[in-house]
């Protein structure tokens, strides 16, 4: 099973598809969020991930507004997606009849 | 990108691998981060990576298994080793005034105390070579660690030495061949079976001609078992590895 940040972090990294790379999945995450995403939790984890089957990296081209610097592109994979979806459910059925998931049965749902 | 802050994120990133340095250093000139946020970042990926080195076996043996007791061994052995000189170097000196009989008799024959000498001088230099090929192979990424430590030991042993007739650097004669060792670990993590059987049995014979007639001590044991691993870690002939 998935932790939360793992979660996370697949979540933003399949909302974002071909946009995928560390500085937009840390500015995704942190938006949606709300809390703050260091460097060091993102890339550890990334490489987590990764070992686990669950993503796929690559190292892509360098631009300018990156101080000519490469990204470290990320794409979700068929693994990672179907875990994805293991820990939505698990979470979906655990919250239901719970206080703070009462109001939003239909979205979860 | 002005001040001091910038440069210090250059030189922390220097400490993770160059793929990994590119993206991070990338991303945060993209988020237009402070200088101190970013450093700040830096070093927390920087901790996490070298605590993930940690949780495998071999940081640890290459630092408390090798670096720190080889190097405490090393001093001492490179001790006896300038004691011998010392006294080999006096009586050489002064043989016109020495009876070679009474030099016999006190168990300090020129000849076989020189070929001894001799013995224990290619023996420091093996035993150090390995053990710094040892150290730089088992752990890249945390050979800095076991440097500090053996740095510290070294430090320690200078400022608590206290013979009068002899410098504090002879402690330090292990030095060269190890650092020597540690970069050949460094560049190519693997030697020839050929070769790393050469060195261990040359480094077991002279252990064992060396001795003493009690037999091998546990410091001599220490310092040799890296010979051997660099056996059983070598890089094996392709007919050994067609017939396996």
């Amino acid at each position: 099973m998935l932790g939360e940040f793992e979660y996370l972090l697949i979540t933003a990294a399949a909302r974002l598809g071909d946009d995928a790379y560390g500085a937009a999945i840390r500015e995704e995450i942190e938006a949606t969020t709300g809390r703050r995403c260091s460097i060091g939790a993102l890339y550890t984890t990334v490489d987590r991930l990764e070992t686990k089957g669950l993503f796929e990296t690559w190292m892509g081209d360098a631009t300018p507004q990156r101080g000519g610097r490469a990204k470290r592109m990320v794409r979700v994979t068929r693994k990672g997606m179907e875990a994805a979806k293991n820990f939505y459910d698990a979470v979906t059925r655990v919250s239901r009849g719970v206080s703070w998931a009462a109001n939003r049965a239909g979205i979860l749902l | 990108m002005t001040g001091i802050g910038w440069p210090l994120v250059d030189v922390a990133s220097r400490l993770l691998a160059p793929d990994e340095r590119e993206a991070v250093r990338g991303d945060l000139v993209e988020a237009g981060e402070s200088a101190w946020k970013g450093l700040c970042d830096v070093l927390g990926l920087v901790v996490r990576r070298q605590v993930g080195l940690w949780k495998n076996w071999r940081p640890w043996i290459a630092t408390f298994g090798v670096a720190l007791p080889c190097t405490l061994l090393l001093m001492g052995f490179s001790l006896t080793v300038s004691r011998i000189y010392q006294l080999y170097a006096w009586i050489i000196g002064n043989q016109q005034f020495i009876d070679p009989k009474l030099l016999k008799e006190v168990g300090l024959p020129v000849a076989p105390g020189v070929a001894q000498l001799v013995g224990y001088l290619f023996l420091l230099i093996g035993r150090s070579w390995i053990g710094g090929f040892v150290v730089g192979s088992m752990s890249r990424r945390t050979v800095w660690v076991s440097a500090a430590f053996s740095f510290s030991a070294c430090l320690f042993c200078l400022a608590e030495f206290r013979a009068a007739s002899l410098s504090r650097f002879c402690l330090l004669l292990f030095l060269a061949p190890a650092m020597w060792g540690v970069r050949r670990g460094l560049q190519i993590s693997r030697i020839k079976l050929r070769s790393a059987i050469v060195l261990a049995a040359g480094v077991t014979v002279l252990t064992v001609a060396t001795s003493n007639r009690r037999g091998l001590s546990i410091p001599s044991l220490e310092l040799s078992w890296p010979a051997w691993y660099l056996v059983a870690t070598a890089q094996r002939p392709n007919w050994l590895l067609r017939r396996s």
